[in-house]
């Protein structure tokens, strides 16, 4: 019979997963949006590109690694469909706000449901203060 | 143009059709306003890729949002939403009540084509069920 306990700790993991699934879903289109740029739009945010899919990845990783720790296996869902042909830088940027500003939101939101767990808390909190960094330089190269 | 062209010059996609609906739907209670992290969960996909998806149709003018970057269908948005879930629903009844579909079919089936067929197409469809009601006895 589940507990109370179990019952949270499920609900827990759960949004991990989704969490773990916003990062990598975010690395795969950083890798699409670095191979679409063209010319000096490349030249110019190549290395930005690289280093958000590396740091995506590591997000990721460190979610997955969580869950594990918490006695579950990470369970990823995505369903994704790319767009092909270049893209502008502007409109590049724009897509990585979007989602940048969704996993920000995600991180606040799972904020509550964590306080108190000292291992949670203090890993949601460091991912707010990063995603919180990022939307802010993208939001600085777009303007 | 040619006939199979027809399916590619949709305006709107499945995916497109299903984001109104889960707007549509999940707003009911909140004067239209809904939640990305609602419509992600109600779809089974990231908020990452609600948010992408709506700014195609906010650009397209179906949804409109606010600063809590919540969002709402738009007149034309809700227009859509609610001839689709029209359609759907009279291709449905079609299914179980004259072709004797199973409902989980009939459920599956009418969503493939819902956003597809022609307003032409859905109001014969309804003329043809009501002229075709069981009789009640």
């Amino acid at each position: 019979m589940k507990t109370s306990a179990d019952k949270h700790k499920h609900e827990i993991v759960d949004e991990l997963n989704r969490l773990m699934a916003e990062e990598v879903e975010a690395y795969l289109r950083y890798f699409q949006l670095r191979y679409r740029l063209r010319g000096s739009d490349l030249l110019i945010a190549d290395k930005f590109m690289k280093a958000a899919m590396e740091e995506t990845q590591e997000h990721a990783a460190e979610i997955a690694t969580k869950i594990r720790i918490l006695g579950h296996t990470p369970k990823l869902e995505i369903q994704l469909s790319l767009g092909g042909g270049p893209v502008k830088l502007q409109e590049a940027l724009t897509e990585a706000l979007d989602f940048e500003q969704q996993a920000l939101d995600a991180y606040k939101e799972f904020l509550p449901r964590v306080e108190g767990d000292p291992m949670l808390e203090d890993f949601i909190r460091k991912q707010i203060g990063v995603e919180t960094e990022h939307v802010q330089e993208i939001s600085m190269l777009l303007e | 143009m040619e006939t199979w062209k027809e399916f590619e010059a949709n305006e709107l996609t499945h995916s497109a059709a299903h984001h109104l609906i889960a707007i549509h739907e999940l707003g009911a209670e909140y004067g239209g306003w809904a939640r990305v992290s609602d419509i992600a969960k109600d779809l089974g996909i990231t908020r990452g890729s609600v948010s992408i998806n709506l700014r195609a149709l906010k650009k397209r003018g179906y949804v409109v949002t606010d600063e809590h970057r919540m969002v709402k269908l738009s007149a034309k948005g809700l227009e859509v939403a609610n001839s689709v879930k029209s359609k759907k629903a009279g291709f449905k009844t079609f299914l179980i009540d004259v072709l004797g579909v199973s409902e989980a079919q009939a459920e599956i089936d009418s969503c493939k084509i819902e956003h597809l067929i022609s307003e032409e197409t859905s109001e014969r469809l309804a003329q043809f069920m009501d002229e075709h009601k069981p009789a009640h006895h």
